[in-house]
């Protein structure tokens, strides 16, 4: 991409060409830092449910003035020339070609037709109009549309891929549900079961995968950009969500599981338990089932419960969850910890993730790793600072 | 039942009607599909429409 943008500067420059961007990204904000790093300043449309239907990225395109479509996969390398001589070229305008409105679709006649008609394709459209731009405060009703569209279509496999989007959506919203990003790989994987061939889809559940099925770390980028904006005096692009976890880690060829071996700091279930009154505890594996030999990635969510108002007790010991392991089966870390802040007490979501990997020989079916959690919470302003343990059953499914 | 409502349901039925929310496709001598898209800084209505009288080049991409 920096290099079109670089190859066309001077005809950008002069008027002649206008260079335009369609992201197909769950948080389009990293795009944008990403264009603020290469100082690639174009308008860059939001296609986050790919509604374009492009099953790769990147592609280029080149439109006329009259926006009919005169070259489409153009290759870098011949990038300056092409420019050039699509600038000197005049097309002729075409007959019969009407100009598109620009307007956005109105919600609520897109609802009326939906109910009255039942049909999937207007399910979809209501769906597509509240995901795209009924804000963060109508998420819950977007998921439902797509429900609805996928209730009279099952197999609709780009209706499915929008509900995972809309899901992931609300799960990074204020609103968010600790199940929304289960739900969301869910989606996700059903799409791909349905069209394999979709590389967007595919890239999309690896985002949050494991690094055996990595094809590079995809967000790594992202300090380096940050550093050299700042070099230059600029403030970096903020981000709603900073990439952690998977969608930092590299692609790993060998699994690696530690030697710790024990029942972990509570073997015998001495610690009292918190039946998530204090914190909530979400986990999403991915990819949701696994083959035999192969590994998924398990993200495990704990949120202190506003309704208690919980909060970490930063001033005791750190949170710690225990993982362990089947026989035959491996993971890379059997206890995970996430260090305290600084301040004495804070409410925020911890996270933290590990990879898991199945026998060869392990047999179809569901299996539960019977993992626990403890950590120090306090309850209320003046309440009581409590060692709580919480059982996290971890459910996997191996499947062919 | 008339015909159109039994059209209807054909469509319903089917699952896969056309119209917009079938996948658009990037054909070389036709128009640009039709899409209206919130810009990414600052969730305007922005389409490649908007943009007739220039000549483009559109990249769709990710940054990952």
């Amino acid at each position: 991409m920096p290099g079109w943008h670089d190859a066309t500067r001077e005809l950008q420059a002069e008027g002649k060409l206008q260079m335009l961007g369609i992201v197909q990204e769950q948080h389009p904000e990293r795009a944008r830092l990403f264009m603020q790093w290469k100082g690639m300043d174009w308008p860059l449309m939001v296609d986050s449910l790919d509604l374009l239907g492009v099953s790769v990225v990147p592609v280029t395109v080149a439109i006329d003035e009259h926006g009919i479509v005169r070259e489409k996969g153009l290759r870098i390398g011949r990038a300056a020339e092409f420019a050039r001589e699509f600038v000197a070229r005049e097309y002729l305008p075409p007959r019969d070609v009407p100009v598109p409105p620009t307007g956005v679709a109105d919600i609520s006649r897109l609802k009326a037709q939906a109910i009255r008609s039942g049909s999937a394709e207007n399910w979809r459209r209501y769906a597509e109009a509240l995901t795209l731009w009924g804000g963060e405060t109508r998420l819950g009703e977007a998921i439902q549309a797509w429900q609805s569209a996928l209730a009279v279509a099952p197999d609709h496999a780009a209706s499915h891929f929008g509900l995972g989007v809309t899901f992931r959506r609300r799960y990074d919203s204020a609103d968010g549900r600790p199940e929304d990003f289960r739900n969301a790989v869910a989606a996700w994987s059903r799409a791909l079961a349905l069209d394999p061939n979709n590389y967007i889809w595919r890239r999309r559940i690896q985002q949050y995968g494991p690094r055996l099925d990595k094809p590079y770390p995809f967000y790594d980028w992202v300090d380096q950009a940050r550093r050299e904006i700042r070099g230059r005096g600029e403030t970096p692009q903020a981000l709603q969500v900073e990439p952690a976890g998977a969608e930092l880690a590299p692609p790993g060829e060998q699994f690696e599981a530690p030697g710790e071996a024990s029942g972990g700091p509570d073997p015998d279930e001495r610690i009292q338990q918190d039946p998530a009154r204090f914190v909530r505890v979400a986990t999403t594996v991915v990819p949701p089932v696994l083959a035999p030999g192969r590994a998924a990635r398990v993200h495990v969510v704990f949120r202190p419960q506003t309704a208690s108002d919980a909060h970490w007790n930063n001033e005791a010991g750190e949170l710690t969850l225990w993982v362990p392991v089947p026989a035959g089966w491996q993971v890379d870390r059997q206890r995970l910890t996430v260090a305290n802040p600084a301040q004495r007490t804070s409410d925020e979501t911890r996270r933290v993730e590990f990879e898991l990997r199945a026998p060869e020989d392990a047999a179809p079916g569901p299996v539960t790793l019977p993992a626990y959690a403890l950590y120090y919470v306090c309850e209320g302003v003046r309440g009581a600072c409590l060692y709580r343990r919480q059982n996290i059953p971890l459910r996997v499914t191996v499947g062919e | 039942m008339n015909r159109f409502l039994i059209i209807a349901l054909a469509l319903a039925l089917c699952g896969a009607q056309p119209g917009r929310a079938a996948p658009a496709k990037i054909e070389v001598g036709k128009p640009f599909p039709h899409l209206v898209l919130p810009a990414a800084d600052d969730g305007r209505p922005l389409s490649v429409a908007a943009f007739r009288g220039k000549k483009l080049i559109l990249q769709v991409f990710a940054s990952w």
